[in-house]
């Protein structure tokens, strides 16, 4: 059974069924909606289980000749890393979308924008030919480019245009290199293009060094520009503040849960793998800015007024542990970067759904006019509290694992670098409490106790949507191994890619 | 004349024939527009349907030579048909509230489509310019059609003077080209020029004649700095020629190119290479400043094809860098782009439908609630063109591109540029879908109810737009078209 193709399709079919649905009944365009989300997520559900441990390399293989005068194939598969940010996806989709059941302005475009959205993301995690992780990559860029420009903020067409510029010239180039790369195979093989776009072949070439080194560090340069746009590194960050203040808030939770996920996904995937050469020559530089970006992410956060923003600008120091563990190039580094990723996705998943609780009912995100929420909201602040302490990487619960592994993996590496990025971990519980206090504690603001009885609890469905985040933010706190043993295959597989394995 | 050469130059002959049977109708019916809409349609499914017989025919010449059916012939005449179609499935929503006469459109146009299809198959620099004039003066007066709008006039006296300036360059380029190499065919010429260049550097008088014809058809493919006559003609022009006009003549001017730069020139290919490779950089580049900067839609399409120029330059200069997969990559981009951009210009005209409403891009602040059909088609047209996937843009870029990074050296170069440019294009594009999707409709305009034909032309450009790219037969199609070239 192609369970790949399946969980991919599931999404794009819901969008349709939701077409043919007239746009006034909104409340059977949401069930739909979330009806074909949960179906994606059992299904993925059902890919972990069956997922076999063991094994070096991909499962649920599928591959289908698609334009056969350039070898460009739909291949798909998943390796333990994939299965979990297919997972990771699906998870978020529904969760989003559930929280997304308050929207009432074109709720049928909203839908299916998320909807083909899920079949993007999704797409670009089990794409084993480059030309179709390319179709993926930039599929996932229209419907979020409607979502911040249709349902956000005041100022979301700045916003909205900003992050589709940085993304495409990111992407645009990425696709030279693509191009690039699968000529030099179809060079090397005689002029046939059979496999120039298949990752395991090209993979297989690059193992054996047949790409040079110039052309490897400029298809590098290219594919990393791109990746390092959507993580976002420092100095490429520039435009996550705005799209995460102008998003609504389920498209903060994707775009902070599963798009800068794309790129860390990218360069694990691709941009290491096939140029292992020319990651080593850079990875110097690649370290320095993500420590800057570690760095200067939490210093900026301190200074924040707005709650999304805040928690923004802290995606820019936690996805700074990402890149750095990626390029520390030991395995305990790079499994605590997978791990982050994952623990980023459902952390500031949650943080943003919670800010959006709070907008939903106050109109403002302002700390300043905040204050004694915990008064009013005691539920809603203990729920507040868990996913803060769990962003400040608390040990128990999961982001302390992931911070911890990358501190120990780079620590052989560059110790000093190591310790600079975990003094960080200081000012993240700076940053974090100190807005967790001005919002929840102290007396009730003027400006809350203004707004009377629109100042509600939590509601039940605000809760669903952060429980299963909450969960497994303790379970992956307790027993990280349930992920780190998905990931031996694959950091084997990289270590072994970058010359760094056995 | 043999029946053998009328049988090879079919589909130019039926196109004249229709053409006149249009008028005939109009003659003995007048005023009356369904005969001849039914005569057109009638007559353009004939033409669709002899074009297909010729495309199992096999490679043969007519008329001693001078005209060549191959695989690019038939690819290019099927293109040309289906662009007349559709521009008359678009026109008569445009034409009708406005007065305007369907007959002598319907019929100027297939004239023009007639001296394209002679282009698409000549072998001889002669009947390429006879093609190419049998191509324009039609397009001089199409562009004039609305002759009650100032702006119509404007557009066709600045289209007409510097077409017919234009036409002249070339013809001077064509005439050195002649004096030197003796002969008027395109393969004769190929041989001289091959012996020639076998000699030593290139003569003088055959650089000039290069850089006349250089000229001349960049003037025709509206390629920078030849490009000033393209946003007042296409601004002016009645929405559906401006549709006409932006792939037709440009397809037509890529065919010469073919033809011409590609059959004729091509053993000295290395010397117009540097010439091809600042054309496209210039024109890409400053198509798409200045596309940025405009407000009226059209005017911003027209700025946008001067940019597809550059974009379809590329291939060419692939082609000339030893690449010749850059030729299967012209036809492709071709014909994608003749249904994305028609397709946009569709949406304009469909809102314009109501005479007085304006093409500047506050007409479609809206729109996707207004008409979410028109904005949802426009929107992908707008993608397309933009080169997003899965849409068919995207994939014409991606073959052009291949195509500049197999040549290699200062075509990887070029490649570059244009894929920064494709990020900048994004902009202007995307600003549209912004005031379609993310402002407020401004007053109330009522809903733009297209006509049954002009939504079936809607939806083969959209069918055209979205599947291009993803079944590969269209690729297979070009690559087979374009093995069929010399040189």
């Amino acid at each position: 059974m192609p369970i790949l193709t399946l969980i991919t399709l599931t999404p794009l079919a819901g969008a349709i069924a939701i077409a043919a649905i007239p746009g006034r009944e909104t409340d059977l365009i949401r069930r739909t909606a979330l009806g074909f989300a949960l179906a994606a997520w059992v299904m993925s559900l059902g890919l972990l289980a069956a997922f076999a441990l063991g094994p070096v390399g991909f499962q649920f293989n599928e591959a289908l000749d698609w334009i056969p005068s350039f070898g460009i194939q739909y291949k798909v598969g998943v390796d333990g890393l994939s299965v979990l940010m297919v997972v990771l996806t699906t998870t978020l989709t529904w969760i989003s979308i559930l929280a997304s059941f308050k929207i009432t302005d074109r709720v049928k475009g909203y839908m299916i924008s998320f909807l083909i959205l899920e079949v993007g993301m999704i797409g670009v995690f089990i794409a084993l030919d480059l030309f179709l992780f390319y179709i993926f990559w930039e599929i996932v860029l229209v419907p979020m480019y409607l979502i911040i420009g249709i349902w956000g903020g005041a100022n979301r067409i700045y916003a909205t245009m900003k992050f589709v510029l940085y993304t495409l010239v990111g992407s645009l180039l990425m696709l030279i290199a693509i191009l690039a790369t699968a000529y030099s195979y179809q060079v090397g093989h005689n002029g046939s293009w059979i496999g120039a776009f298949d990752y395991q072949a090209l993979q297989g070439w690059a193992a054996g060094g047949h790409f040079g080194d110039t052309f490897q560090l400029i298809a590098f340069l290219a594919l990393f520009l791109a990746f390092a746009i959507k993580v976002p590194m420092f100095p490429f960050h520039t435009w996550l503040p705005d799209a995460h203040t102008e998003a609504p808030t389920a498209g903060s939770v994707i775009l902070a849960g599963v798009l800068l996920k794309l790129g860390a996904y990218g360069l694990i995937r691709f941009a290491v793998p096939l140029y292992p050469h020319a990651a080593h020559q850079l990875a110097g530089p690649i370290i320095v800015l993500s420590v800057i970006a570690i760095v200067y992410g939490a210093i900026v956060s301190i200074v924040q007024t707005d709650l999304k923003r805040l928690v923004a600008y802290s995606s820019v120091s936690h996805m700074g542990f990402v890149t750095l563990g990626i390029f520390a190039f030991s395995a305990s580094a790079l499994q605590g970067a997978i791990l982050q990723m994952i623990n980023h996705g459902l952390i500031t998943g949650g943080l943003f759904l919670l800010v959006g609780v709070i907008y939903e009912r106050t109109h403002d995100r302002t700390i300043a006019k905040m204050g004694g929420l915990a008064a009013i909201m005691p539920i809603y602040c203990t729920i507040f509290g868990f996913f803060i302490l769990a962003s400040a990487g608390l040990p128990g619960l999961s982001g302390f694992v992931g911070e911890f592994l990358v501190f120990v993996g780079s620590f052989g590496v560059a110790p000093v670098i190591a310790v600079a990025s975990i003094i960080v971990m200081v000012l993240a519980a700076t940053y974090l409490l100190w807005m967790f206090q001005r919002v929840a504690l102290g007396e009730l603001s003027d400006f809350l106790r203004g707004l009377g009885g629109h100042l509600t609890e939590i509601n039940r469905t605000e809760i669903v949507t952060l429980a299963p985040l909450a969960v497994m933010i303790v379970v992956l706190g307790l027993f990280p191994s349930l992920v780190l043993d998905l990931l031996r295959a694959p950091t084997q597989v990289f270590l072994t890619a970058v010359g760094m394995g056995g | 004349m043999t029946w053998h050469d009328l049988g090879i130059i079919s589909p130019a002959v039926v196109a004249v024939l229709v053409a006149a049977a249009i008028l005939l109708v109009d003659f003995v019916v007048p005023g009356r527009r369904g005969p001849v809409l039914v005569t057109a349609l009638a007559g353009l499914a004939l033409l669709g349907f002899v074009i297909l017989l010729q495309g199992g025919r096999g490679a043969d010449t007519a008329f001693g030579g001078a005209y060549v059916l191959d695989g690019t012939t038939v690819f290019l005449d099927a293109l040309f048909a289906a662009i007349a179609a559709l521009t008359i499935l678009f026109a008569v929503d445009y034409l009708e509230p406005r007065g305007l006469p369907l007959a002598e459109f319907a019929a100027v146009l297939l004239f023009a489509v007639t001296g394209a299809m002679l282009i698409a198959g000549s072998a001889d620099l002669l009947l390429l310019f006879v093609g190419l004039e049998l191509m324009v003066l039609p397009g001089y007066v199409l562009a004039g059609f609305a002759r009650r709008d100032p702006y119509s006039t404007e557009g066709a006296i600045k289209y007409f003077l510097l077409g017919s300036f234009s036409s002249a360059i070339l013809l001077f380029g064509l005439a050195y080209v002649w004096g030197i190499t003796g002969t008027t065919r395109v393969d004769g010429v190929a041989l001289a020029l091959a012996r020639v260049v076998a000699g030593g550097p290139l003569a003088p008088g055959l650089a000039m004649g290069l850089a006349f014809m250089s000229a001349g058809v960049a003037f025709k493919m509206a390629a920078v700095p030849f490009h000033y006559w393209t946003p007042d003609a296409y601004q002016g022009s009645p929405t559906p020629v401006t549709a006409y006009l932006s792939v037709g003549p440009k397809v037509g001017a890529f065919a010469i190119a073919l033809r011409l730069f590609v059959g004729a020139l091509g053993p000295v290919k290395a010397d117009w290479l540097p010439v091809v490779i600042l054309l496209a950089a210039a024109t890409m580049t400053l198509g798409n400043l200045v596309a940025i900067s405009q407000d009226n839609v059209k005017r911003m399409l027209a700025y946008s094809s001067i940019a597809h120029t550059g974009y379809l330059l590329v291939g060419l200069a692939a082609y000339a860098g030893g690449e010749r997969s850059g030729l299967a990559a012209i036809l492709f981009y071709g014909a994608a782009y003749t249904f994305m951009n028609m397709g946009a210009f569709a949406i304009i005209a469909a809102l314009q439908r109501r005479p007085g409403v304006s093409s500047q891009i506050s007409t479609f602040a809206g729109l996707g609630r207004r008409d979410p059909w028109l904005g949802l088609l426009m929107a992908i047209f707008l993608l397309s063109l933009t080169g997003i996937p899965p849409f068919a843009g995207f994939w014409a870029k991606a073959y052009v591109i291949l195509a500049a990074v197999q040549a290699g050296g200062w075509l990887t170069v070029l490649a570059i540029l244009a894929m920064i440019n494709a990020a900048g294009a994004a902009f202007y594009y995307l600003r549209v879908v912004v005031y379609m999707y993310m402002r407020d409709p401004v007053g109330d305009a009522p809903a733009a109810k297209p006509g049954l034909l002009f939504r079936l032309g809607l939806a083969v450009t959209c069918a055209g737009t979205l599947l291009m790219g993803l079944i590969p037969i269209f690729l297979t199609a070009a690559t087979n078209a374009a093995s069929t070239l010399h040189g």
